[in-house]
């Protein structure tokens, strides 16, 4: 069996680690915002190039946060895709503002030159989502924000390590916005997430509200969250940290290997640009015709694969009960019917990619 | 770090021990089970039977459990919610999340609001009373039931301090559609993080809550209502499973140190201990008094090596976040006069009997003095 990721594995390397790190913060008994978080986020800040990095309880939190105070609110809209996870979509409802979809590229990234049209007087701010750890084409779309002075936030939940232009995801807008969820390449032990900002007004905010919006144990100034990412899983993760720029070699190197291996016209892989560094949380590509039976056949011959994500946003219940309108995303649509998820974690064997690429070539040959 | 004689967390003493926790906390991880995983499962069902409910949800802070208890009763914006004036800033954080309004009722001396005041604060919008089990004391739950049912309006329970407190033999968690409890390091029964759970004897209710902590997730790839990220870790679970047996012991304990505090307390004038009555069964999250001279005598247990606190100095409904409430000083008498005259003291089940003696000599001793 070919399983589509493999934490166990993960888990069963460092496992010596993790408990050691448990052992210390347990000696100290600082579990909430103790300073191995301190010390996380310093080792994110040099490794991004970022000025400010605040830690939190998991990617949604983060863009609920971004979005706060960057002053998104009712009635406000939030430029963004469907074909997303739900959480960017449930941060911008949560506010009570709402979210316009724009189409996609064939790399499944916001197309930015359907931006503008979207524009009206109601638009705060434009929240690209870097799917699959592909930095959105940043260039136009930062362009357009300075034009109608908008903000921008990055949901790059999926994107840590990623680059464009050769800097860093979520270092481009206002506030970029990461996960650090089990099944993220830089993952915790449970739910976490962070932002990344140059802006010290920014940071100081979020770290306010992550921790009740209180400004010390007996003041509040502003009502806020509980958000705040444990001090355990931080101490794990500045040891994991150092694995990093392994997995993502790693992760690329399959990316490669695919691309070399997958022969079959039936087949496409939207290409690495030399504008992108790529960290291929997920490997995903557009099967022309016969998704569903090839995804058989692939589970036939046990190699387990994903659709990331089969339903776009606006086809969800929760956003057709909430809003009436009609959204035209002909890309977003067709791609949720071709698109499909391949494995590519860091234990993959060469063989491995050899055996999926060719069942998948085989599959197409044999009609 | 100050060497402190009577400190007050107790957490390294806890933890010193934690073999066995570790041992299950290394399965969890070997078994890459993070986020809604078995141990969390075999919590769930622990903690409802601990407090006597059908269903259990664990999240990821108390605070949470308040919102999301609040969001699957249907709170919403422009709705009010009663709650008490002296509570922390969580269970106003929560209400204000959902963009609710927090309307405040004063306190009994006892710390726990005063139901016969409720009534006068209900209008057309209030869509939930929440009584706050403050400092681990039980709000008379009977009488506010009555309040609930006539007016059909639900109650929420902030139980975050008050997991183990009953009133009339009937523990908090069990009167509301939703009790609300906190897993902080801080509490009763703890995790090594943040971490809630919401009690429910409702399966509509227990079911819109599993949505709401997941993203309003059916399947992997279906949402039907926009929900929140906010899982106890699986890994968290796993120590909640191997602490959980301990609540009811260690509640004791602090029962125990709260009474012979209560007995050598009443022998000095100057401190006023609230009044005990006998239905609200009171678990002793924190042991707090009313003391004369409040701030000296604070200062003197503090050079004393006694770590007190105080829990909270300023009313909420005067902090700079509500000013949009337009509250103004003097709107709840009994909760500023608490603020100034309260102390806490360290409670808790580590404590030993020569420590107990110690803060009760120091606090004699000061008085003594001045």
């Amino acid at each position: 069996m070919i399983s589509f990721v493999n934490l166990t594995k993960q888990s069963e390397e460092e496992k010596k680690d993790i408990i050691q790190s448990v052992k210390s913060v347990l000696k100290k008994s600082n579990f909430i915002l103790g300073e191995e978080n301190i010390k996380l986020e310093k080792l994110i800040k040099k490794y991004t190039k970022s000025k400010f990095c605040a830690l939190l309880n998991s990617g949604t939190d983060a863009l609920t946060l971004a979005l706060h105070v960057v002053g998104i609110k009712r009635g406000d809209e939030v430029i963004t895709v469907s074909n997303s996870f739900i959480a960017s979509v449930a941060s911008i409802v949560h506010l009570g503002a709402k979210p316009i979809f724009v189409d996609v590229k064939d790399d499944q990234n916001m197309d930015p030159y359907k931006i503008e049209s979207k524009i009206t007087k109601k638009t705060k701010c434009i929240m690209p989502v870097h799917l699959t750890g592909r930095v959105c084409d940043m260039s136009p779309i930062l362009k357009i924000a300075k034009k109608y002075n908008l903000k921008v936030i990055e949901d790059a939940a999926q994107a840590f390590g990623s680059k464009y232009q050769n800097k860093s995801a979520g270092t481009f807008g206002d506030i970029g916005c990461f996960s650090l969820h089990p099944l993220k390449n830089f993952n915790s032990l449970g739910d976490g997430g962070l932002i990344l900002t140059d802006s010290k007004k920014f940071y100081e905010r979020i770290i306010k509200l992550r921790n009740h919006g209180i400004k010390n144990r007996n003041y509040v100034d502003e009502f806020g969250y509980v958000s705040r990412f444990d001090t355990l899983m931080a101490s794990i993760l500045v040891k994991r940290f150092k694995k990093l720029n392994e997995i993502i070699k790693k992760r690329r190197n399959n990316a490669k290997l695919y691309r070399k291996f997958i022969t079959t016209h039936e087949v496409f892989i939207p290409a690495e640009t030399k504008n992108e560094f790529n960290t291929y949380h997920t490997f995903v590509v557009h099967i022309k015709k016969k998704r569903n039976q090839l995804i058989e056949h692939l589970k036939n011959k046990k190699i387990m694969t994903a659709i990331h994500y089969p339903i776009p946003i606006h086809k969800q219940k929760a956003f057709v009960n909430k809003f009436k309108e009609k959204n035209h995303l002909p890309n977003t649509v067709d791609q949720s019917n071709k698109i499909l998820s391949l494995p590519i974690n860091q234990f993959l064997k060469i063989k491995e990619i050899k055996y999926i690429s060719e069942t998948i070539n085989n599959f197409f040959q044999k009609k | 770090m100050k060497r402190w004689k009577v400190r007050y967390s107790y957490l390294p003493q806890q933890f010193k021990n934690i073999d066995r926790i570790l041992k299950k906390v290394s399965n969890v991880v070997k078994s890459g089970d993070f986020t809604l995983g078995r141990e969390l499962l075999t919590f769930e069902k622990k903690f409802a039977k601990l407090i006597g409910t059908k269903f259990s949800v664990g999240v990821n802070s108390g605070t949470d459990a308040i919102k999301l208890s609040l969001a699957a009763i249907g709170v919403k914006r422009g709705d009010e919610v009663i709650t008490a004036a002296n509570t922390f800033v969580a269970t106003v954080g929560g209400i204000c999340e959902l963009g609710a309004k927090p309307v405040f009722v004063d306190v009994l001396d006892n710390y726990c609001l005063d139901t016969d005041k409720i009534e006068e604060k209900i209008t057309k919008k209030t869509k939930c009373i929440m009584p706050v089990h403050f400092t681990g004391y039980a709000v008379n739950m009977t009488k506010l039931t009555l309040i609930s049912k006539k007016y059909k309006i639900p109650i929420v329970e902030d139980a975050c301090q008050g997991i183990l407190s009953s009133f009339n033999k009937k523990n908090s968690g069990t009167w509301g559609v939703a009790g609300c409890f906190s897993l902080h390091p801080l509490k009763n029964l703890n995790v090594w993080s943040d971490g809630g759970v919401v009690t429910t004897n409702d399966k509509k209710i227990y079911e819109k809550l599993k949505l709401l902590r997941n993203h309003g997730l059916i399947n992997r790839d279906e949402f039907i209502i926009t929900g929140y990220n906010s899982r106890l870790d699986t890994i968290q679970a796993a120590v909640g499973n191997c602490l959980i047996k301990d609540v009811k012991k260690l509640t004791n304990q602090r029962i125990l140190n709260a009474t012979y505090y209560d007995q050598n307390f009443s022998q000095i004038k100057q401190l006023k201990i609230p009044k005990r009555y006998k239905e609200n069964k009171n678990v002793f999250h924190l042991y707090v008094i009313y003391a004369e001279n409040r701030d000296g005598l604070l200062r003197y247990c503090l050079n004393k090596g006694i770590e007190c606190k105080i829990h909270y100095p300023k009313p909420l409904y005067l902090q700079e976040g509500l000013k949009f409430l337009g509250h103004k000083k003097g709107d709840f008498p009994n909760t500023d006069f608490q603020c100034k005259n309260i102390i806490s003291f360290p409670v808790d089940q580590y404590l030993k009997k020569k420590q107990l003696d110690y803060v009760i000599q120091t606090v004699k001793d000061f008085y003594k003095n001045s």
